[in-house]
Order: C-alpha cells, then sequence, then structure tokens
C-alpha cells in the first residue's frame, strides 16, 4: 500500500487500563493495520476483544498506552468532524427531533440555517425518513432511531465512519435491511467506513477486509479479504464463496466464542 | 413552631440527590389526563368535609375561635385585607425577595453544580464545603442574616439564597454526571465546540433530572422567604402574620397563613407544568 493511498495507519497500538494496578486489563496489544481510503473494514470478533475500543482510539474519545494512530500523515489527537461515529445504542439527542438531530454536526461547522436544513432533509431521504423530520427519537421505532443517527453521522461529510455495532439492537429483519442501506451507502459515498460487529456473515456481507480479532488480550488474529463486489446486494447471500467463508470463520472463532460463552 | 416547620423540609432537600431521582418519576404524563374526574370529586370531599367540620366545631363552641377562627371568619378577613390592599402589597414583597433569591442561587448553585459534575477535580474540592454548609438550617443563618444585612430585603433574599442553594447544586451536579457518555461522544465527534456541547447537550439532556429539584428549591425558598419575614423584614406575607400576632387579629394570621399555603401551592403546580413539558420526550429515550 502506497503512502497516500494509506488513511488510516494504526501502528502498534495498545491499550492497557488500569496501567500498572493490580486489576489491569489490556483491552490491545500490539495492533497493527493499515486502511486505505474507502475501504470498508468490519472488526470482527467476540465480546471483550477491545473491538470498541479500538474504535474509540480512532475516534480520539481515548488515547493509546503506546503506539501511534496516524491519519491522513497526523496523528489523531482528539474527537473531530472528520471521523463520525455510530453508536449502538444511536446517542440520538432527545429533545431533538430527526432533522435538528442531523443538522448538529452541520450547525457545528457553521452551515447557515437554511442550507443545512436543505442538506438534512436530504440526508434523511437516503436512509428513508421522509416524512419523520419532525419525529422525536423516542416516538420512531429502532431501526428509524439507527437511520437517523446514521444520516447524523454522515451529513457534515466525514473522511471516515466509525460504526460500533450499529445494528446490535435491531430485529434480524431489519438488520438484513439496513446492512443493505449501509453497504449501498458507503459505497456510494465513498467514505471510509471501519464497522465494528460480533456478527461474522454481517461482516463478511459489509466489508472489504474483515479484520478477525480475538481476546484477552485484544489483538488481530487474521485479515480476510472479500471477493465479492459492491455494492453488496441479498443475492450475494448465496454467493458460495459468502457461505463458505462465513462457515469457515465460525469454525475457526467457534472455540473462542465457546470459550467465552462458558464464562 | 417556624423552626419545625421548616427543617424536615430541608433535611429531605438535602438527600435528594443521593437517592438518585428518576429523570420521570411520574407516569402520570403517558396517562392522559392526570386527574380522573373520580379524583376530583374526592379531593373536593375531602377538603369540604375537613371545612365543613371546622366551622362547625367553631360555630358550636367547641374550638375557641380566639385560638381558631372559624373559615368564614378567615375568609372575612382575606376579604378585608385584600380591600385594603395589605394582602397584595405583602404578597407582592414576598415574591419579589423569593424571586431575587431564587435566581441567585440558580446562579450559583447550577454553575457550581454544572462544573463539578464536569470536573471530578472541582468536585472534590468543592463538596467538602457544601456538605459541611448543607446542614445548618437556613433558620439558624438569621442572626448572622440580620448582623450582616440589617432588616429587610436584603436578609431574605440571603436566607432564600442559602436555602434554594442546596437542592439547585445538587439537581445540577447529579444530572450532568448522569448524562450518557455516548451523547457527549456524539456531539464531540461532530465537531461541537465547547459553547454548542454546553448548550445544546448538556443543558437538554440535564433539564428533565434537575427539574424535580428545581420545583423543590422553589418550594423551600417560599418558606424561607416566610421565615426570614417573621424575623428579620419589616413587609411580606410572614410579617402580616408576625404582626396580626401581636395585635391579636387572630382570624388575620390564620388568613396570612392560607395566602401562603395558596402561593406555595401555585407555584408548583406551574413549575410542576413545566416540568412535564420538559420531561415530554424523556420517558422512554431513558428507558
Ligand atoms: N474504561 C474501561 N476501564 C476498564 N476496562 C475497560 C474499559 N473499557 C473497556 N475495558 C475492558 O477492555 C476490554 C475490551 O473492551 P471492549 O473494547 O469494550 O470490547 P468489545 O467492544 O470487543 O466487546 C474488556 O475486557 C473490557 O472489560
Ligand atoms: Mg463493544
Amino acid at each position: 500500500m502506497t503512502s497516500s493511498a494509506c488513511h488510516i495507519d494504526i501502528s502498534h497500538v495498545s491499550k492497557i487500563f488500569g496501567a500498572g494496578e493490580p486489576g489491569e486489563v489490556v483491552a490491545l496489544r500490539d495492533v497493527d493495520l493499515k486502511i486505505a481510503r474507502g475501504e470498508f473494514i468490519a472488526l470482527l470478533g467476540p465480546s471483550g476483544c477491545g473491538k470498541s475500543t479500538l474504535l474509540s482510539l480512532l475516534a480520539g474519545f481515548q488515547t493509546a498506552t503506546s503506539g501511534a494512530l496516524i491519519q491522513n500523515g497526523r496523528e489523531i489527537s482528539g474527537p473531530d468532524a472528520s471521523r463520525t461515529v455510530v453508536f449502538q445504542d444511536y446517542a440520538l439527542f432527545g429533545w431533538l427531533t430527526l432533522q435538528k438531530n442531523v443538522e448538529f454536526g452541520l450547525k457545528a461547522k457553521k452551515v447557515p440555517k437554511r442550507e443545512r436544513a436543505e442538506i438534512a432533509r436530504d440526508f434523511l431521504a437516503r436512509v428513508q425518513l421522509s416524512g419523520f423530520e419532525d419525529k422525536l427519537p423516542h416516538e420512531v421505532s429502532g431501526g428509524m432511531k439507527q437511520r437517523a443517527a446514521i444520516a447524523r453521522a454522515m451529513a457534515p461529510d466525514p473522511e471516515i465512519l466509525l460504526m460500533d455495532e450499529p445494528l446490535g439492537a435491531l430485529d434480524a429483519q431489519t438488520r438484513v435491511l439496513l446492512q443493505e442501506e449501509i453497504s449501498r451507502l458507503s459505497s456510494e459515498s465513498g467514505k471510509t467506513v471501519i464497522f465494528v460487529t460480533h456478527g461474522i456473515d454481517e461482516a463478511v456481507f459489509l466489508a472489504d477486509r474483515v479484520v478477525v480479532m480475538s481476546p484477552r488480550p485484544g489483538r488481530i488474529r487474521e485479515i480476510v479479504t472479500s471477493r465479492l463486489p459492491f455494492p453488496r446486494t441479498a443475492e450475494m447471500r448465496a454467493d458460495p464463496w459468502f457461505t463458505s467463508t462465513v462457515s469457515n470463520l465460525w469454525e475457526t472463532l467457534k472455540p473462542e466464542w465457546q470459550k467465552e460463552d462458558e464464562q | 413552631m417556624t423552626t419545625q416547620a421548616v427543617r424536615p423540609v430541608l433535611d429531605a432537600a438535602g438527600a435528594v440527590p443521593e437517592q438518585k431521582q428518576a429523570p420521570a418519576p411520574r407516569a402520570n404524563s403517558t396517562g392522559g389526563r392526570w386527574r380522573s374526574r373520580r379524583t376530583v370529586a374526592l379531593n373536593v370531599i375531602g377538603i369540604g368535609t375537613m371545612l365543613l367540620l371546622w366551622q362547625g366545631l367553631t360555630a358550636a363552641g367547641a374550638i375557641n375561635s380566639f385560638l381558631l377562627p372559624s373559615p368564614v371568619a378567615v375568609l372575612d378577613s382575606l376579604w378585608e385585607m385584600s380591600k385594603d390592599g395589605s394582602l397584595w402589597v405583602n404578597l407582592a414583597a414576598s415574591l419579589k425577595r423569593v424571586c431575587v433569591g431564587y435566581l441567585m442561587a440558580c446562579a450559583v448553585g447550577l454553575t457550581l453544580g454544572f462544573i463539578c459534575g464536569w470536573s471530578q477535580v472541582v468536585a472534590e474540592l468543592v463538596r467538602p464545603i457544601i456538605e459541611a454548609l448543607r446542614p445548618i438550617p437556613p433558620l439558624a443563618w438569621v442572626p448572622i442574616a440580620i448582623l450582616w444585612f440589617g432588616l429587610g430585603d436584603m436578609s431574605a433574599y440571603f436566607l432564600v439564597f442559602l436555602g434554594c442553594l442546596f437542592p439547585l447544586f445538587f439537581g445540577a451536579y447529579t444530572a450532568v454526571r448522569s448524562i450518557d457518555r455516548n451523547q457527549i461522544n456524539a456531539a464531540l465527534c461532530l465537531g461541537a465546540s465547547r459553547w454548542l456541547l454546553f448548550s445544546s447537550v448538556l443543558v437538554p439532556a440535564s433539564l428533565p433530572i434537575m427539574m424535580p429539584n428545581l420545583r423543590l428549591a422553589l418550594g423551600i425558598g417560599w418558606m424561607c422567604v416566610v421565615t426570614a419575614e417573621l424575623i428579620a423584614a419589616q413587609t411580606g406575607l410572614g410579617y402580616l402574620i408576625q404582626q396580626s400576632r401581636m395585635l391579636f387579629q387572630i382570624q388575620n394570621v390564620v388568613a396570612g397563613m392560607v395566602a401562603i399555603g395558596v402561593v406555595g401551592f401555585l407555584m408548583s403546580a406551574a413549575v410542576e407544568r413545566i416540568e412535564r413539558r420538559v420531561n415530554a420526550w424523556a420517558p422512554s429515550e431513558r428507558n
């Protein structure tokens, strides 16, 4: 990978909670990953393997204990609007309408009022929420909340979208539909996406590269590069490569996930 | 008498933050009409019975009307005081004091509460001071208040301020601390400046949790103003009842007490209305 194509460079990153104290937790150890511009990365692994921690370091919410996270040749030192986050629990602002939620990042960017209303309406339309602009988050379903949260994250036109198990709280049908929408939106926008999940099929369905992590300490265990074209569509779930990759991953991950289950 | 009336309320106020109030304590906002017709009927019957009994007992001479005048006599003197204007003048004086003291306490208490909720370091510096001052009832400050500010408005402002300060501080403090970290992170990654984060996220997110304390503080402020006026002022409803007592106009004393009760109830009802509106978005979003 040439340096100009390398959008994010994670090198030798470790994160230790409570370092030096008796109960220290090594959430990440020596994680190395280069991510190209426009790439869709799925971080896959059982819970507790440090996926959220890695995403939070990328967002700039936390700082690494050692190692560096570089974006466009510059170290990530705190949250900024070039990397927006979609959270599992949506984290929508409950007191704002969906429209105002989506406008939030634009307001922060000081986009004039009329323009930001227009952009927000456009993004809500793209996630199929036209007609729900004036609803409050608690008045719509979980799937709609997550759509709104995706629109909110995309509206300020970030370079990188960080998603932490965004579909984890949704029912199976909604999840499948939203997977396809996310694939469409991300390939349309060409943004770099880092998508945390513990669903094997979800990771294989969405990603250019599936980064498989394992716990205690959290580290990268293998990387699977996809052969499916973009955007991903429903039929690809029946593609032989898709099904065999999912079942192979399942076979290799099973022992670890069973172990986790027993604890 | 007044000590006993005020103190338990203040203690209750102090205990509020520890109870970790739920943001939407009442479910009635979703339950349609907050009071059914039946409830209203029962309420009216209850209070009506009490008044009738009271009137009957005084008329029959079972209650010494010098010690407790009848409801009719009280109404009569309310009417008289309202006609000669003394009721309104004193009511206005009390209201002004509670407003000024309350707003001062909001400015100091909410600001300090927000800062302490945000910064652990400041919280550890400030909380011991607050904890040390909190158990002292406002009534115990009266001598100092008179010494510092003399009789009049300033003393009353000061006492109301003290009474309201702690519930307001703890309201803001607990509210900020209970805000969902992800909402703050969401705002930060969307590029929010400090000001936008404060005004568009911290304040609205904490309002539903703060509202019960805002209401509580107003109630305490109202009690404090009356207490202050009993001793340290020469106008106001508290002064009115104290003055009437010295003139042996007991029906005016009770009339003043009734006015205090009614105004206190109305203030609390008004804030509760606002509270319900503020909470409208909260219940299901924070499940
Ligand atoms: N703030 C924290 N303090 C202490 N330990 C933490 C903290 N955040 C995460 N951890 C620990 O780090 C490990 C990785 O957590 P996390 O990144 O949330 O995993 P995942 O998202 O893959 O489930 C877990 O063992 C978790 O308990
Ligand atoms: Mg996680």
